[in-house]
């Protein structure tokens, strides 16, 4: 079938970096028995791992962060007889389904809110097991930034998934059985735990705690697969000696900086890339005082910040800080590494939340070029495209501003781009509004404590001259040279999804699934999912068919700035639904 | 911090002796750490969180609210705040301006 052969090429082209070091379970036999595998028939050659290109066994589609498939059956020509082949419900979605499904051969594995995991046939939603960890309910009840999940890994034969509070677990794949489950972050005191995927590198699992606005030190930790045991730990803040005299008056002890997304690996040089999230508190009445006075004296090492880790010893390679002294909540916790190459440079593109895109050299995280994706950026002036030096930066003293720019939803939020091998391109989701804000002497947070620490009120608005919106469009990732654009009266909050049969799929915040000509930008089909999208969505094979999987749901804490900034449909949209969708050609 | 926080309130707030203004200030200082990230524009307006200024609900209902949070939309702080910051927030809101109204 061509569809296959074509799938399977495109397949290898993709994977054939990735082969070698793709997370081991590709060794791993799979298949069979109560999982129902897949039939083996789009396998290529027994060197490479089965349904390599079927499959997507990362939060990330790869280690290379292209949410990109490289199946081929769907294409421009006959989307237009994409139907709904099964949905699967997983209940309690509160705050909405926010993760992204895993599948490897036949079964689709996915998590929802409180951690629960399933395990379905991929082809027809049958449930083979699922698994609900007991979680502590009065701590649930007590955090802000919870109780979704959005992903898992896979590998060795188990799933793993963090828990709200600060587990991480590990269940038998076939079996759904727990294999161990490891206490990692004391959330009883620090109110934060897991609410992003664990990334798999060889024998570890490698997962970030939560908080950036929370008064602890944003711990990443290497935990052994096998056995569950912690390997390593690296804090964000302050992870180093030099590091910690970047932060004054002690104000290293509750720095926050939470790496809480999944980042990404560079087998070439086993490193991996992950970004952190922002010092605490938010907002600091220092204004330009910064360096030497204030709540957290000084660049604040490393929060907002790639850094560039060991998976073996969580050993610090290099690193660079996307915003000395983050004064606006614009972090780089976003876990999108996109690796690339050109012209004999190995490259990996960074989004920060701020609204710039980073293009690093893998070698060093030595800047190589930085292009803004919003529109509306006034908290810099801009950032030196050759050094990434802040230029012009916006401070904000004790007092009120107006119009700053972004909003602290940020010019981009977590959810991943896409980028194809085929086109070229990157595509990404821009995000337009600012906010009003008053910034507030509180009292310094001396202690690891249970609660927010923010610094200021605030409220979203328009930017000036200008309404809030959003905008997808597919540029160079490595020169921001855009091609095309689309624009959305709301900005998109889930993830896209790019494939080789030339399509961009994005889930948007009213409900509707789209289409997109890759090449072109035309929208080539659209589906009504009934409630709008903040989660994944990814492409998979199964029983030689091409299935798109995409998480519905509504109500994370950017989604619910919506109701008062835009009305219908969000002020009524419910916040306690969200079921996976699945289609096939009919 | 909890405690030092916690030291200060009590000594500023013993039941007898703290006024409402007292109160609000330290309310204040509480709501732009923690509360003032959902209840925009200092509970001015309504943003993530409803609006709060001129709320027509009862003490009792705030205090309560604050304390047990409310599943999927507003988190419990009864773990996080002692009774006198608890009262200070509610002092707070109750000295906002409604300006709708």
């Amino acid at each position: 079938m061509t569809t296959k052969r074509g799938a399977l090429y495109l397949a290898r082209l993709a994977l054939v970096a990735l082969v070698a070091t793709a997370c081991s379970t590709s060794s791993t036999s799979q298949g069979g028995g109560s999982t129902g595998g897949s039939t083996g028939a789009m396998r290529t050659s027994m060197s490479e791992p089965a349904g390599a290109g079927n499959d997507w066994t990362t939060y990330h589609g790869s280690y290379q962060s292209w949410h990109y498939s490289p199946l081929t059956e769907i294409n421009p020509d006959n989307v237009k007889r994409l139907k709904v082949a099964w949905v699967h419900h997983p209940g309690r979605s509160t705050r909405g389904l926010q993760s992204t499904p895993l599948v490897q051969d036949g079964v689709l594995y996915y998590t929802g809110s409180y951690s629960r995991v399933w395990a379905l046939d991929a082809a027809t939603g049958k449930p083979l097991w699922s698994y609900f960890p007991k979680l502590n309910d009065d701590l649930v009840a007590a955090q802000t930034h919870s109780p979704y999940t959005r992903g898992i890994a896979l590998g060795h034969g188990k799933v793993y998934v963090g828990t709200v509070d600060g587990r991480l677990i590990a269940i038998d794949q076939k079996t759904g059985q727990p294999a161990w489950d490891t206490k990692l972050v004391n959330s009883e005191k620090l109110t934060v735990g897991f609410t992003g995927a664990p990334l798999l590198v060889k024998d570890k699992v490698i997962i970030g705690s939560q908080g950036g606005e929370w008064p602890g030190r944003g711990p990443i930790f290497g935990v052994d697969a096998a056995s569950g045991r912690k390997v390593w730990e690296f804090l964000t803040v302050a992870g180093t000696e030099e590091s910690k005299k970047t932060w004054g008056n002690d104000s290293w002890r509750t720095g926050g900086g939470g790496g809480w997304m999944a980042g990404g690996y560079d087998a070439e040089t086993n490193t991996v890339w992950w970004g952190t999230g922002n010092p605490a508190p938010l907002y600091d009445w220092a204004g330009s005082e910064w360096k030497t006075t204030g709540p957290r004296p000084g660049d604040n090492l490393f929060t907002t910040a790639v850094i560039a880790l060991d998976p073996d010893n969580g050993r610090l390679k290099f690193y660079h800080q996307e915003l000395p002294h983050d004064a606006w909540d614009f972090d780089s916790a976003v876990g999108e590494f996109v690796m690339l190459e050109r012209d004999g440079k190995k490259l990996v593109v960074h989004p920060n939340k701020g609204g710039h895109v980073f293009v690093y050299d893998r070698k060093d995280a030595s800047v190589v070029n930085v292009w803004q994706l919003a529109k509306h950026i006034n908290f810099v002036k801009g950032i030196d495209p050759k050094t990434g030096a802040l230029i012009g930066r916006r401070d904000l003293p004790l007092g009120k501003h107006t119009n700053l720019c972004p909003a602290i939803a940020g010019g981009m939020s977590w959810n991943s781009g896409a980028y194809s091998p085929k086109t070229g391109l990157y595509y990404k989701i821009g995000q337009e509004w600012c906010m009003d804000l008053e910034v507030i002497k509180t009292t310094p947070v001396l202690e690891p404590q249970a609660q927010l620490d923010i610094g200021a009120n605030f409220k979203l608005r328009n930017p000036e001259g200008d309404k809030a919106h959003g905008h997808l469009s597919a540029r160079d990732p490595i020169t921001g040279a855009k091609k095309w654009e689309v624009m959305f009266p709301e900005p998109p909050l889930a993830s896209l999804l790019a494939t080789g049969g030339n399509l961009v799929f994005v889930p948007d915040p009213r409900g509707m699934l789209r289409a997109y000509d890759a090449q072109s930008g035309k929208e080539v089909w659209s589906h009504n999912n009934g409630i709008g999208h903040n989660g994944g969505i990814i492409s998979f094979a199964a029983k030689g068919k091409q299935y798109i999987a995409v998480a519905t749901g509504w109500g994370s804490l950017v989604g619910d700035e919506f109701g008062e900034l835009f009305g219908e449909p969000y002020k009524s949209m419910p916040k306690d639904a969200g079921a996976l969708v699945v289609f096939t050609l009919e | 911090m909890i405690r030092t926080l916690t030291l200060a309130v009590a000594l500023s707030l013993g039941p007898a002796v703290v006024s409402d203004e007292e109160a609000s200030l330290t309310g204040a200082q509480i709501f732009a750490s923690t509360c003032g990230f959902c209840h925009q524009d200092g509970g001015r307006v309504a943003g993530r969180g409803p609006k709060l200024a001129g709320t027509d609900r009862p003490d009792d209902f705030l205090l309560n609210r604050i304390r047990v949070g409310k599943e999927g939309a507003m988190p419990a702080y009864g773990r996080a705040f002692s009774e006198a910051q608890l009262r200070a927030l509610v002092a707070y809101i109750r000295s906002l301006k409604d300006d709708a109204r």
